[in-house]
């Protein structure tokens, strides 16, 4: 599995495109996607909106990604940073934000490596690339 | 030794702080600075209480005046976390005042007890959002906070998903 991580429009499809042969086709979003296809999908982005769908049809965002890390172990995952900043007001902002937290750190336990994008740049945080 | 652990919600900070005093043989505290107060926050604290359950920690409620703990000579610490002893000591009294300076000194002292000292604290200025004044005034404090403490560190650690990056040092 490999996760590439970042802030929003930093390059990171760009880059998942450019070092692991994924083309628009092979992309899923997480904003619209069905939840079944994410099991099987060679890449899922924008994931932070695919835990927030999960939330809201009371889906458990955890036991989900355990399930996708033991099924399509071969995936590139895309998930923005979204924890940092004042802690929400809005009580299902918080959930959604704390929830892609864990769920982004099973995907990173479980990534052979994972990149952090910047400005285009990509910083190798773990494991290594070909 | 001091290391400041930052990061933002469930980066894995607090995961990656208490690991590093697993081999740690001596005498280790955890200062919690989280007052038990509304339902999130007590499932909060009752959460790592459970993670840091059977790891050896003596835990102290120190919610503000951290200066004044009293703490033995030479021993393990791990705060947790600056952002709520910021807010603890940024409000009180409906009134609002600068902790920076208290929260140095702070530091200072657990670091004079301490052959370990692990601070975790919080990134809260980065989500480009305009808050009224005390918020404002909050990531401000934060911010500066965050940069006195990292100059006297030895390691700097952002935790990205759980994944430790090195800012200053190493990771341990």
């Amino acid at each position: 599995m490999i996760m590439i991580t970042g802030g929003s429009f930093q390059g990171k499809i760009k880059f998942a495109a450019e070092h692991f042969n994924i083309n628009k086709n092979d992309i899923l979003s997480g904003e619209n996607c069905r939840f079944d296809n994410v099991f099987s999908a060679k890449c899922v982005s924008n994931f932070q909106y695919l835990i927030k769908r999960l939330i809201e049809n009371k889906i458990d965002p955890v036991e989900f990604t355990q399930k996708l890390c033991r099924d399509n172990p071969k995936a590139v995952i895309i998930i923005n940073e979204i924890g940092c900043g004042i802690i929400p007001i809005e009580k299902s902002e918080r959930i959604w934000r704390e929830q892609t937290g864990r769920a982004g750190c099973i995907v990173a336990e479980k990534a052979s490596a994972v990149i952090r994008i910047c400005c285009g740049i990509p910083t190798i945080i773990k494991g290594e690339i070909k | 030794m001091m290391t400041l652990v930052t990061g933002g919600a469930k980066c894995g900070k607090s995961h990656y702080a208490e690991k590093m005093f697993e081999n740690y043989s001596g005498r280790k505290f955890y200062i919690a600075t989280m007052q038990p107060y509304g339902d999130e926050a007590l499932s909060a604290i009752e959460r790592h209480r459970k993670i840091r359950a059977g790891k050896g920690f003596e835990t102290i409620e120190k919610y503000t005046d951290i200066e004044e703990t009293n703490l033995p000579k030479n021993c393990g610490i791990l705060l947790e976390c600056t952002a709520n002893l910021c807010a603890n000591e940024m409000f009180r009294n409906g009134e609002i005042y600068d902790p920076t300076e208290k929260i140095i000194l702070g530091f200072e002292h657990l670091k004079s007890c301490s052959e370990m000292l692990v601070i975790v604290t919080n990134e809260v200025g980065s989500d480009g959002i305009s808050y009224e004044k005390s918020t404002a005034e909050y990531i401000k404090i934060m911010g500066k906070i965050n940069a006195k403490a990292a100059e006297t560190s030895d390691n700097v650690i952002e935790c990205v998903y759980g994944i430790p990056v090195a800012l200053k040092g190493r990771i341990i």
